[in-house]
């Protein structure tokens, strides 16, 4: 079962093909399990297994084959079966290293299979008043397992010598009902008359937490009547790595959130609801609320303040079946139990995300830009999505491009800007950023309408980590071709989904000093026997890229170079936005890649704003380098001042042979001997001076120039130029002679 | 040129601006003068001081067509050419020696002219064009009068008029000060001027910041820069706007500026004519009844509660006494542009916002204005507090033991020890370098003459009366003067500090080996 959520235009801008209006997709095809006899459904969270029960064995989709990669989906998981003893079957939970099974018998005993050894033991409630409510498995240090029971919580240890339950701690309360999700590990207990007094308790790794005890608010229909909380309206969700717990109101139709600290739990505030029956998941750190009876969803990012809603409600689609409705897809493939197991299937999704794929599509971008100033909370919002890292970053560097193509004001841009940088820079102080430059060249124009362009997703044109290299050192010209085959390389993708696969790595020096792995993947197939190989792609580039966070390089390769190849007319304002992202990166102490420099010099210079690009460089926005030195130099072919300050700029680089060749190229050659001689400059071949002053048609400068090697280098008169020009000079002054007699 | 000067000890100094192209005809010579300073000449003494200069200059064309007669050295008096447009001629004739302040640089003195005309051409477009719209000439002389009296007014000390001397030999006029600033500040300045110019839209403004009487920036042509500069710090600046009204009191006495504003055709001449100079038959007044801006009158500045710099110069609006907004031309553009000044503690913001982009007049301007203030008041605080904070106050360029004037050529900046500090130089030094400087004009000129494009490098260094050196350095279209007065010692001492100093705070420009 694997979920994709993903967010998508609205209606005003037509989602290009498949008219499916949804921001929440449920992956389609759904996995199918077609087990003959099949009694229950049962989903265990701690391990991720789901487990339809047969008469006589247990059916087990194993759920991480299915890589969040692996599109499109296949149906046909393998399936491992084991068989046990008879018997009904109330619950059935896998030990978290899976060698174990409990399978909860009745209201007062549960029995473990041991798998390897088809072994089994039972345990039971000690006193018949005593009735089980449910159990888990833990990664607790205390622990292994742990019995809800109306009476409190039991904890045991596994011993698996004697093959037994050790209780190590037991917890007396009463208890009604309870909740527990594996991945928030909190397990909360209702107590009370209307079950609305909660203790919780959370098995971390770190140890048990208790939290305080607190009441939710329930409002109350009439003046007597006091309204029952339900199992069913709790939630615990995980978000940004908080622990929430969302308690429904059926009364008051609200959604009332709590947020759990250490030593408090404070409650947030409401959320309306507009359906009797709702449904919360997570996927990716967003809330989705089914609303089940208006069969849509409302998204919303906790993490901001507002409580408003991401987006417009739109219904729940199964991606494939474009005009079908969210009760088919819920159906499908589940026999009886339909929104039982429909929660089920969110449910997978809330805590293991990485089944769902986060797919969000550019068409966002197309939504935003045409929709809202509220780009900067887009990407504000994009940059904290873990999952899926890479798409994020990508919209995020699509939806930068489209706001400057469509030439946004310049504040608005700014702030984008501002929430890109500050976001790399946070994840260059948590270390989330791993500087692995794995990006998707997406030419933002084309529609990620179906499945068959997700599975070209990940490829990526490599083109440019080489041509980075060759830029630093051939200067400045050579980056048109490394971005026109960027270019090509992801339009190519489209069709490249049957290409073979291909990984390279290299080490990249980059201009900060920083030696970068750059993980070259190279467009692959995605028939089902790559999908091994899949594995392996989606865990390195979750080692990789585990933040969407956009380095100033990437922001220079895929946003203002990319940028300014379409960008028509006045280049003024993309100046003006490279100069709100210097100031971005000032901030936050980030340096940039020499060719943002490069590219404001031409920029500018294009305009023949020469006398700006001269405070520019003067002020040192645009900090001094080679590149930018000779990129000077270069536009100075049209203003000599210009040149000249890229001349100065080479000089106070103390790139020497540089500047002593290009003073001797711009014919002042006495200069550039003095200052040859004062930084020993030897590396400029005398002929070139020579040259020079020969051309000048003043033997006296020839004879000073001459002399001077003469001087400066030994052996200089063994030398054929010495010869040459010894012979001009000469005949320069038997001319000069000549004609003044 | 005796005669002429003679009768003119009242000051010591004439200036006249004449149009070749007219008055050719016997009896018709007063048609030639376009302006005449002191205006209560007899016209027979105007008339011979201009008749000289056309001699001349007349004289001198047959030889060097291209760049005429520059200047006349008499026995008691220099006649400095400046040929604003063409056959449109200003020439000042200042008294040598009579006193023992009257010694002057001639190039400094030919700066003034240029920077008086080139002000008149930012406000009113050129004297040709002038010329052209009203062939009487009447429109013209109307403007000058006004205009140069009152730029002139901005130079008296006591009783006279103090035209740069020997004394102002490390300042450089026609030249922008910039200041310096950090790389943050410079990006939060570039940010703020990308907020500027898309002030209104789509059309492109202009801007210009100030801090005191520095340039942070601008996005002007050169040219115009300097124009709109030396506007801003004469009138704009804050140190303008609060000292206004002292320095020119002398000029000023007797008048009250309530004149200015009630628009009777009388007004472009003024009190300062009418006290000092009385008004001459060739301002023809009556001639022209809609009043002339006064653009550079005094004190006509002030601050409006948004922030705004507003003046009544350019008149009222009657309706609804809004002021009418300034408006200038740029030389580059040959556009109008609407002139919008705002100030910010010591922060001056110039937004020139061109005339053919705002169709309702007023109104288009106001919401300019109003955009400007939405879109730009963040960052406005934000420079200024940055700017504040680097700002190293008054004596910020002194360095110590040294009085220097450096001039960038090609970008048309300089920056020099503040004045309080050249102060404190002996008579001797200065007139040193006054003397050296004249000798680097000359050969720059000739350098410049013989053959264009190429630079030429030089460095003097001597050694005055009282021991102090002068030198001077040029390179690479840089130059550096200065004085020392302590390195007493030898030549390769002051060569050696001159080093330091390049190193130090010129990026080594002038350390030539």
């Amino acid at each position: 079962m694997s979920g994709k959520a993903s967010s998508s235009s609205q209606p005003s801008i037509g989602l290009s093909g498949s008219g499916a209006l949804s921001h929440i997709y449920i992956q389609y095809p759904p996995l199918r399990c077609s087990i003959p006899e099949s009694r229950g459904l049962h989903y265990d969270d701690g391990t991720k297994l789901l487990i339809p029960s047969t008469s006589n064995q247990f059916v087990l989709f194993t759920q991480q084959i299915f890589s969040w990669k692996t599109v499109p989906f296949n149906p046909l998981a393998t399936s491992t079966s084991d068989s046990i003893p008879e018997g009904p079957i109330l619950s059935i939970r896998f030990s978290l290293d899976t060698k174990l099974i409990a399978i909860q018998r009745s209201s007062s005993e549960i029995q473990f299979w041991i798998r390897e050894t088809s072994e089994a033991f039972s345990h039971r409630c000690r006193s018949d008043s005593e009735n089980i409510l449910g159990f888990f498995w833990t990664d607790c240090p205390l622990c292994d397992f742990v019995v809800v029971k109306n009476s409190g919580l039991d904890l045991f240890a596994y011993d698996s010598v004697a093959k037994s339950l050790d209780l190590v701690e037991m917890r007396k309360l009463n208890v009604c009902w309870y909740v527990y999700t594996h991945e928030s590990r909190l397990v909360l207990l209702a107590s009370g008359m209307q079950c609305r007094t909660f203790t919780g308790f959370q098995l971390s790794s770190a140890g048990i937490v208790r939290l305080p005890k607190f009441d939710m608010a329930m409002a109350k229909p009439e003046a007597n009547s006091k309204p029952v909380l339900a199992a069913e309206d709790v939630y615990i969700v995980t978000v940004y790595g908080r622990i929430y717990c969302l308690q429904v109101d059926r009364v008051a139709m609200l959604l009332h959130s709590y947020r759990f600290y250490r030593d408090a739990v404070v409650q947030q505030g409401s959320l309306p609801i507009y359906s009797r029956k709702i449904a919360v998941s997570v996927v990716d750190n967003v809330l989705l609320v089914h609303q089940i009876d208006a069969k849509v969803v409302i998204l919303y990012d906790i993490f901001a303040d507002s409580r408003a809603p991401i987006s417009a409600p739109l219904p729940l689609q199964s991606r494939g079946f474009p005009r079908s409705y969210s009760s088919s897809s819920r159906s499908s493939g589940k026999d009886g139990e339909c929104s039982e197991v429909n929660n089920k299937i969110d449910h997978e999704g809330i805590i293991y995300g990485d089944n769902w794929t986060f797919i969000v599509p550019d068409l966002i971008c197309d939504a935003i830009a045409a929709s809202s100033s509220e780009t900067p909370s887009v990407l504000e919002f994009l940059q904290r999505r873990k999952l899926e890292a890479i798409k994020a970053k990508q919209l995020c560097l699509g939806i930068a491009r489209t706001v400057i193509l469509e030439r946004r004001p310049v504040s608005m841009v700014s702030k984008a800007i501002d929430v890109l940088v500050s976001s790399y820079s946070l994840s260059l102080k948590t270390g989330s950023y791993f500087k692995g430059i794995k990006t998707e060249s997406t030419s933002s124009g084309v529609a990620k309408t179906s499945v068959a362009r997700s599975s070209t997703d990940v490829s990526t044109s490599r083109i440019d980590g080489t041509s980075i290299r060759h830029e630093s050192t051939a200067g400045v010209d050579s980056e048109y071709p490394s971005r026109a085959s960027t270019f090509s390389a992801s339009e190519s993708e489209e069709n490249a989904s049957s290409a073979p696969l291909r990984t390279d790595s290299r080490d990249l020096q980059l201009g900060g000093g920083k030696v970068d792995r750059v993980n070259l993947t190279g467009a692959h197939s995605s028939g089902p026997t790559d999908n091994p190989v899949f594995v392996n792609i989606s865990e390195q580039q979750d080692s990789e890229l585990t933040s969407p966070a956009i380095s100033p390089d990437e922001m220079y390769k895929f946003v203002f170079a990319a940028v300014e190849e379409e960008m028509v007319g006045d280049p003024s304002y993309l100046v003006s936005i490279i100069v709100e992202f210097l100031c971005s990166t000032n901030m936050e102490k980030i340096k940039v890649h020499p060719n943002l420099y490069v590219l404001a010099i031409q920029l500018l210079a294009r305009n023949e704003r020469y006398a700006e690009l001269e405070s520019f460089v003067t002020n040192k926005i645009l900090e001094p380098s080679k590149e930018v030195a000779l990129q000077l130099l270069e536009s100075g072919r049209q203003n000599i001042q210009t040149r000249k300050l890229g001349l100065e700029m080479l000089r106070q680089l103390s790139l020497h042979h540089d500047y002593v060749s290009l003073l001797v190229q711009d014919g002042r050659y006495n200069e550039a001997l003095r200052y040859a001689r004062k930084y020993q400059v030897t590396t400029v071949r005398p002929a070139l001076f020579l040259q020079a002053a020969c051309s000048s048609n003043n033997s006296q400068h020839l004879a000073a120039v001459l002399r001077f090697f003469s001087d400066f280098i030994p052996d200089f008169r063994t030398t054929s130029d010495f010869t040459t020009y010894y012979g001009i000079l000469n005949e320069m002054n038997t001319s000069v002679a000549a004609t003044s007699f | 040129m005796g005669l002429a000067s003679a009768s003119t000890a009242t000051d010591g100094m004439q200036l006249c601006i004449f149009d070749l192209r007219r008055g050719q005809n016997e009896g018709q010579e007063l048609d030639k003068i376009l302006f005449f300073f002191p205006a209560d000449l007899p016209f027979s003494t105007q008339l011979s001081v201009i008749g000289l200069s056309e001699g001349l200059i007349t004289f001198t064309r047959i030889f060097s067509p291209e760049a005429a007669c520059e200047i006349i050295e008499a026995e008691r008096h220099s006649h400095v050419f400046y040929e604003a447009e063409t056959d449109i001629w200003m020439v000042m004739v200042v008294e040598k020696g009579k006193d023992s302040d009257a010694i002057w640089r001639i190039d400094a003195l030919r700066k003034v002219l240029k920077e008086v005309h080139s002000l008149f051409v930012m406000f009113y477009g050129s004297i040709r064009a002038m010329l052209e719209k009203d062939p009487s000439g009447g429109l013209i002389r109307s403007h000058l009068y006004p205009f140069i009296m009152d730029y002139l007014s901005d130079f008296p000390v006591g009783k006279k008029l103090q035209l740069p001397s020997f004394r102002d030999c490390l300042k450089e006029r026609g030249t922008v000060q910039m200041l310096t600033m950090g790389r943050e500040a410079a990006i939060e300045v570039q940010s703020l001027v990308s907020v500027l110019d898309s002030c209104a839209g789509n059309s492109s403004c202009y801007s210009m910041i100030l801090f005191h009487d520095l340039l942070v920036s601008t996005t002007l042509s050169p040219d115009d820069t300097i124009n709109l500069f030396t506007y801003a710090v004469l009138r704009l600046s804050p140190n303008a706007l609060s000292s206004g009204v002292n320095s020119w009191s002398y000029i000023r006495r007797g008048s009250t500026s309530s004149h200015f504003v009630s628009g009777s055709a009388l007004t472009h001449s003024g009190p300062v004519s009418e006290q000092i100079y009385h008004s001459s038959d060739t301002s023809p007044v009556g001639n022209n009844i809609n009043r002339v801006t006064r653009a550079l009158q005094h004190g006509k500045w002030y601050k409006g509660k948004d922030g705004f710099l507003v003046t009544d110069i350019w008149g009222v609006d009657v309706g609804s006494l809004v002021c009418a907004t300034p408006t200038v031309w740029l030389q580059q553009t040959e556009e109008a542009m609407y002139l919008c000044p705002y100030q910010f503690k010591s922060l001056t913001l110039i937004l020139l916002i061109p005339v053919s982009s705002i169709l309702n007049g007023e109104q288009g301007v106001a919401l300019v204005k109003q955009q400007l203030l939405e879109n730009a008041s963040l960052k406005i605080l934000k420079v200024e507090e940055k700017l504040s904070k680097g700002w190293g106050g008054e004596n910020a360029y002194h360095v110590s033991g040294y009085r220097y004037l450096l001039v960038d050529g090609d970008r048309n900046i300089s920056r020099a020890s503040p004045p309080g500090k050249v102060t404190t130089l002996a008579k001797e030094s200065l007139l040193a370098l006054s003397k050296l400087r004249d000798e680097v004009d000359l050969e720059k000129s000739r350098a410049k003459r013989d053959n264009a494009g190429c630079e030429k490098d030089l460095e003097v260094s001597i050694r005055a009366k009282n021991n102090a050196w002068a030198i001077a350095r040029i390179t690479g279209g840089k130059e550096l003067y200065m004085v020392l007065e302590k390195a007493s010692e030898t030549l390769l001492y002051a060569s050696d500090a001159v080093e330091k100093f390049s190193n130090r705070y010129c990026n080594g420009a002038f350390s030539l080996d």
